[in-house]
């Protein structure tokens, strides 16, 4: 604390955010993500300008990462989203836009920072309380008798990535194959709880979308030349596996702290190599069929476990240990000599499989809890947004089964939340008013800039200049093409609301989003026939969203909570 | 180069750091975002964080740091608040010399001498405040605010329990100053929640306490990406590691420790393995593999379940430690290895000597033992069965970003510290601690040393005894000292347990919340005693120069303060008259562990109200006058809290509210609950006093080209 060095003095700012600058960068910022957003957002292409690799994308986790910002402002706001993102997956783009809304319109509406963070607390409290309730107009619950919802919920996140340049029917393809990879990694027998499996994405760069594929069980790599060498397979119903933890290439392990003095003409190399065939030889009569080790196999070794037909696969790596030891039953060995047999696995089968010019060597399960997604596609770029988008749909899959319930997506459960929050506050404002720290107006206010925050983020789904409408019934979002003619049978222009629920033809009544809205209270409780008949909804994951909407409001709490900035210039 | 060192170099620094303080003081401050030269960025409202991370160069600034980073690493708390009290001195003292300057310029002094006589000046009100200090602070204290002390624990007996509630408020208050707005109300329950569970007994509070504050790293989880609302507390030990090999158990789960490899090795440390030939190779590998195998075998027959190693086991070790069903955590760190030492007593694993299994295996048993995933990291998770009153309990803390969870982690650890300033026990160190922290008032050396003069008190033998104690006798100093710890623990018993029979009379209750509260009367001295001393100090200190060091006033008080614990219990007999007025002066002068006042400024303004009636009956124009200055100064601590407070709650309001109530003697009713602690509050007080008067000594600032101390590579540096 009290430095003796000759340090320099820090910068000390006040009321951030009343700096003009600060305010145009949040707006860059905010720019930034709104153009990502929805499935026709725009995309953003990043790179270094000294060559390398270009990374093309609309996901906030690519982005945020590779964007370097420099205010601490930003960067706790980029932060909170980049860690938002790397719990959930999902929502990145819709917490960053939200937190950056709130602090716009705080400042916009020129509220008072302390009572603009209480009120927004409470805000999301009421939010919360009625996403989780039971009369919820916006959340459906998830029957696992049927894919229907989640291969909606799939589809929805693919077609929210407009960088991964799927047509229509490669969504309906991936969507497929990613619903189908996660089912596989549901035991079958499962006891009181379930440990998932693990869906491993295999590369195949160079192939069409179309050509991806699901494969039970786990896919080696390896070159022709090499998978040749250990071709062909006898024929058997079951193959046995043995799995080393501990390198088989002969080299000597610790010897201690102390000093090893080896005699002259005493070759420990040999030592060690008799040692590995004593071993290969107990494999043999163990009747091994295949050897895999995470590290190298010694040559001698590996001609020994050839000569007697023994698969022996080497340099598998840490990261497939754990699915080639869940898979196949096996324990890791971690020893030279006398190998316990409970430590052996088992395979159904062992194949090759070729795609393009790759060939990979195939362990095929005997329950299937691992499996592979080969992901193909032409272009590297692109290959690496798939793959991000994948990940992201298995994650909220998982997360679904752990939640079973999906909030609807297209900005619907948006619109709805804000008429919800607006009819609360405006009919039964007592409960936050009771304390008496904030008056009406202040809470009016508040609301207003909560609540156009939420709107304006649906209204960022919208980037061809199209207008947003809200039906007075549901609550719900539409949008009309920018070059309709004004005054019309609004029916006739709009078809189905942006989740994809209702459609127009319902006698409902529209009005414009960002015009001023007598509050209503929007109908609650879904009508179960209408999420059954709709077969293509648009759907959110309700853990990233709910978990979004409270880092979003925290995370603005804070920022407009600053009162000084101390920047050390060291 | 010099510069002048003057109140008016120091005020400007003050009150930069001043406006920076206020803004995040109390229940209604904000919060200060401070970047790391690595990138990092923290969130923070404490003070002594902010102070650091300011890098302050002005040499005054560099001043007032220092002193208060000393005052934080005896209290812990109190940074913020110290900074306001000390520009608001200073900015009295200011307006008090502007006054005065008028008189100086019409004698028509030349610039420099002004500024030497300026400085004679300031040296007299250091003393002024110094005296003020010792003398009137702490007679103030114990005459007229100590009937206001209200107590943290349930009951005065030797027992002390915690009451919940009032240790909620307690910690709100804390809270409220050191995390966001939103959150300090969850962060208090959580941090209450967590103390209740870890506390296996009500009584023995205080090792949770240390231990909490000792391993806090260990027993708290940090997870990003989260609402702050998912922070939670759970069961047992999450141990910062994931398990190397996990072997789903349940029912009797032992586990072993072990501080070295299992398997053996060839040679070790300091010894020589020579190799004769291959075979010999071949035979101590096997042996080895044998030999961690017969280990692994025994430890399953003991139905160990679970290893926990502080180094990295070898690939032997896993392999057969999963064969025998045994999970394995590797790597911990030597403080989770203590940790778990201490709640479980449990000692490392001694590996057995050549083939005899029967040394007895150190083994404790585990409720459970499985993985904890929190955002995809996964940790070990134990139920350890705790043999202290500590039973194992983890808060894993959420927040979207690290800068705040590093500001709750910050927080939590320094709640543990003020609890423990509070709690702090004083029945063994009692006197010493007293004379330590300047809690004994010099009432009571007036008191006794009128007694020796007007001797109705003191008898002769005493006097006889402690002749050779004259004030400035060094020698006799250090033997009384001695007495003191040797008489400490003998006198208090009885001390405490008269003060608690004597002092529960009247009540204060300011808020139905406390109507249970009995509030320790720390004084309950007739009026008659306090009129006998109040003429003795107001003539007292023209018998004493004011030149008189502090080292010697402090010396004073040791020798007498051991005197009387002497005249206690030496003569047991005799001191049947003389036992009431000597213990009860003695044990009114001290601010009982667990001293609480209600929160909202309601210190500053009864010590206000207090010292400017004391300033009034002062006969002496220096005391009037410092009594008065900081007496102003006080107030502006309630005056920054009630900022943003209108109407009713506006801080004129209080303050006439409370004054009327005062001169009333009624009780004085607090809006706000939640309550701090007195010793706190006193501390700053005094700290502050003590760095004023060394900003007030110092005439002028040299600055020189190399560092006083001998750090030559910095040296080089600062010439650049």
């Amino acid at each position: 604390m009290f430095r003796l060095e000759a340090k320099k003095p820090s910068l000390c700012k006040s009321e951030p955010l009343t700096s003009e600058r600060v305010r145009a960068t949040l707006s860059v910022l905010k720019g930034v993500l709104t153009s990502c957003y929805g499935p026709s957002g725009r995309l953003k292409q990043l790179h270094n300008g000294l060559g390398g690799s270009v990374r093309t994308t609309s996901q906030s986790s690519a982005l945020l990462a590779n964007l370097s910002v420099t205010h601490p402002i930003l960067k706790i706001l980029t932060t909170s989203v980049q860690n938002h993102v790397s719990c959930f997956s999902d929502c990145g783009l819709f917490t960053g836009i939200l937190c950056c809304n709130l602090i716009e319109n705080v400042h916009r509406m020129g509220l008072t920072p302390t009572t603009a963070i209480k009120l927004n607390k409470h805000l999301l409290s009421l939010c919360t309380s009625y996403l989780k309730s039971e009369v919820c107009g916006c959340r459906i619950p998830v029957n696992f008798s049927s894919t229907q919802i989640l291969l909606c919920l799939v589809r929805s996140v693919l077609t929210s990535k407009p960088a991964c340049m799927l047509t229509r029917k490669e969504i309906e393809h991936i969507s497929t194959l990613i619903l189908r990879a996660f089912l596989l990694t549901i035991p079958e027998n499962t006891k009181d709880h379930i440990i998932l499996g693990k869906s491993i994405i295999v590369p195949l760069k160079g192939q069409r979308v179309i050509d991806s594929t699901v494969l039970p069980g786990i896919l080696i790599e390896m070159s022709e030349v090499q998978l040749m060498k250990i071709l062909p397979f006898k024929k058997s119903d079951s193959f046995k596996v043995a799995l080393f933890r501990v390198s088989l290439s002969g080299d000597l392990s610790d010897t201690g702290e102390g000093t090893v003095v080896v005699n002259y003409g005493v070759s420990l190399e040999n030592a060690v190599l008799d040692q590995l065939l004593n071993l290969g030889r107990q494999l043999v009569g163990d009747h091994v069929d295949l050897v895999m080790c995470q590290k190298v196999i010694h040559p001698s070794l590996k001609q020994f476990l050839s000569m007697h037909h023994v698969t022996a696969i080497d340099r598998v790596g840490v990261a497939l240990m754990e699915p080639l030891s869940k898979m196949t039953g096996t324990q890791p060995i971690g020893s030279l000599s006398s190998i316990s047999p409970s430590s052996y696995g088992s395979v159904k089968d062992l194949c090759t499989e070729k795609f393009g010019f790759k060939w990979f060597f195939h362990l095929i399960p005997n329950e299937e809890t691992v499996c592979s997604l080969l992901l193909g596609n032409r272009n590297d770029t692109v290959w690496d947004e798939l793959k991000l988008t994948c990940e992201t749909a298995l994650h909220v899959l998982q997360l679904t089964i752990k939640e079973p319930c999906v909030l609807l997506g297209g900005g619907c459960t948006e619109t709805h939340l804000a008429a919800y929050i607006r009819h609360q506050t405006l009919n039964k404002p007592e409960s936050i008013l009771k304390d008496g720290w904030c008056t009406q107006t202040e809470l009016q206010l508040t609301t207003e800039a909560f609540c156009s925050a939420l709107e304006s983020l649906t209204g960022s789904l919208e980037h061809d200049g199209g207008e947003i409408l809200t039906d007075m019934k549901y609550g719900h979002l539409w949008s009309v093409q920018a070059d309709s003619p004004s005054v019309v049978h609004w029916p006739d222009l709009l078809s189905r609301c942006g989740c994809g629920l209702y459609s127009s033809q319902e006698e409902l009544n529209w009005s414009f989003l960002r015009s001023a809205q007598r509050p209503f209270a929007p109908q609650p409780c879904l009508p179960h026939e209408a999420v059954g008949s709709a077969n293509n909804l648009t759907l959110d994951c309700f853990t990233a969203k709910l978990s979004g909407l409270k880092v979003a409001v925290e995370t603005a709490n804070l920022i407009l909570d600053l009162s000084y900035i101390i920047e050390d210039k060291n | 180069m010099a510069a002048a060192g003057s109140v008016k170099a120091a005020l400007q620094v003050a009150e930069v750091l001043e406006t920076i303080m206020s803004s995040c003081l109390g229940p209604e401050g904000r919060q200060i975002l401070c970047t790391k030269p690595t990138g990092e960025v923290l969130l923070s409202r404490d003070g002594s964080r902010l102070l650091e991370a300011l890098h302050l160069d002005h040499p005054m600034a560099r001043v007032m740091v220092a002193c208060v980073s000393s005052h934080l690493r005896k209290t812990g708390d109190g940074a913020k608040t110290f900074i306001i009290f000390l520009c608001h001195l200073l900015r009295e003292l200011h307006a008090v010399t502007d006054k005065g300057k008028d008189s100086f310029i019409s004698k028509n002094i030349q610039t420099h001498e002004r500024h030497w006589k300026n400085c004679c000046q300031w040296k007299y009100i250091s003393q002024a405040l110094l005296t003020f200090q010792t003398q009137i602070l702490d007679y103030v204290m114990d005459h007229y605010l100590s009937r206001h002390f209200l107590s943290i624990f349930s009951s005065s007996t030797e027992e002390r329990m915690l009451r919940r509630s009032s240790f909620e408020l307690l910690l709100e208050t804390y809270f409220c100053g050191r995390v966001g707005r939103n959150n300090h109300s969850f962060i208090s329950e959580l941090m209450c929640d967590y103390f209740f569970k870890c506390m296996a007994c009500e009584s023995e509070f205080e090792e949770v306490f240390e231990l909490v504050d000792d391993y806090f790293v260990e027993l708290n989880i940090g997870v990003t990406g989260l609402p702050v609302a998912d922070s939670r507390i759970v069961a047992g030990l999450v141990l910062h590691r994931d398990f190397s090999v996990y072997c789903p158990a349940d029912g009797d789960i032992r586990i072993v420790l072990a501080t070295e490899t299992i398997q053996p090795v060839f040679s070790t440390s300091g010894s020589e393995f020579i190799l004769n030939s291959e075979a010999q190779f071949q035979t101590s590998q096997f042996w080895i593999v044998e030999r961690t195998k017969a280990i692994m075998k025994y430890l399953q027959t003991q139905n160990v379940k679970l290893l926990l190693s502080s180094v990295k086991q070898p690939d032997l070790v896993i392999y057969y430690a999963e064969l025998n069903g045994i999970s394995v955590v590797e790597c911990l760190s030597s403080e989770e290895i203590s940790l778990i030492q201490r709640i479980t007593s449990l000692s490392p694993f001694v590996l057995p000597q050549a083939s005899s299994h029967h040394e007895v295996l150190n083994t404790a048993v585990v409720k459970f033992c499985k993985p904890l995933i929190l955002r995809s990291k996964r940790y070990a998770h134990l139920g350890l069965i705790s043999t202290c009153s500590f039973i194992p309990h983890c808060i894993v803390l959420c927040g979207p970003v690290q800068g705040l969870v590093q500001q709750h982690e910050d927080a939590l650890h320094g709640a543990f510290k003020m609890l423990q300033q509070i709690f702090k026990d004083l029945d063994l160190n009692y006197m010493t601690q007293i004379s330590d922290q300047n809690y004994t008032s010099n009432p009571l050396i007036y008191k006794t040393r009128e007694s020796n003069q007007s001797s109705e008190l003191v008898n002769d033998s005493i006097q006889r005894t402690y002749q050779g104690i004259d004030v400035k006798n060094k020698d006799e100093l250090a033997k009384t000292q001695t007495y003191l710890k040797v008489y400490s623990n003998v006198v208090i018993p009885s001390v405490e347990l008269e003060a608690c029979i004597s002092c529960s009379t009247p009540k204060v209750t300011p808020t139905d919340t406390y109507q249970a509260d009995k509030t320790l009367r720390c004084l309950s001295a007739n009026p008659r005693m306090i009129d006998d001393h109040d003429p003795f100090i107001v003539s007292d200190p023209t018998t004493d120069s004011t030149t008189e060091n502090t080292r010697i006033e402090i010396s004073y008080k040791n020798v007498l303060i051991t005197k009387i614990a002497g005249i206690g219990n030496m003569l047991p007999e005799r001191c049947k008259s003389l036992e009431v007025s000597s213990s009860q002066s003695y044990c009114f002068s001290s601010i009982p562990a667990g001293c609480v006042l209600p929160v909202g400024g309601n210190f500053e303004i009864l010590l206000h109200y207090y010292l400017l009636n004391y300033a009034k009956k002062s006969q002496r124009s220096e005391a009037t006058l410092v009594s008065v200055i900081i007496a102003n100064a006080l107030l502006s601590i309630p005056q920054i809290l009630y900022k943003s407070k209108k109407g009713n709650h506006s801080f004129p309001q209080i303050y006439i509210r409370t004054l009327r109530a005062l001169q009333a003697n009624q009780p004085v009713v607090s809006s706000q609950t939640g309550l701090e602690s007195v010793s706190g509050k006193y501390q700053v007080l005094t700290s502050v006093l003590q760095c004023l008067t060394k900003i007030l000594t110092i005439d002028l600032v040299i600055s020189i080209k190399r560092q006083p101390q001998k750090i030559h590579d910095q040296d080089s540096e600062e010439e650049l």
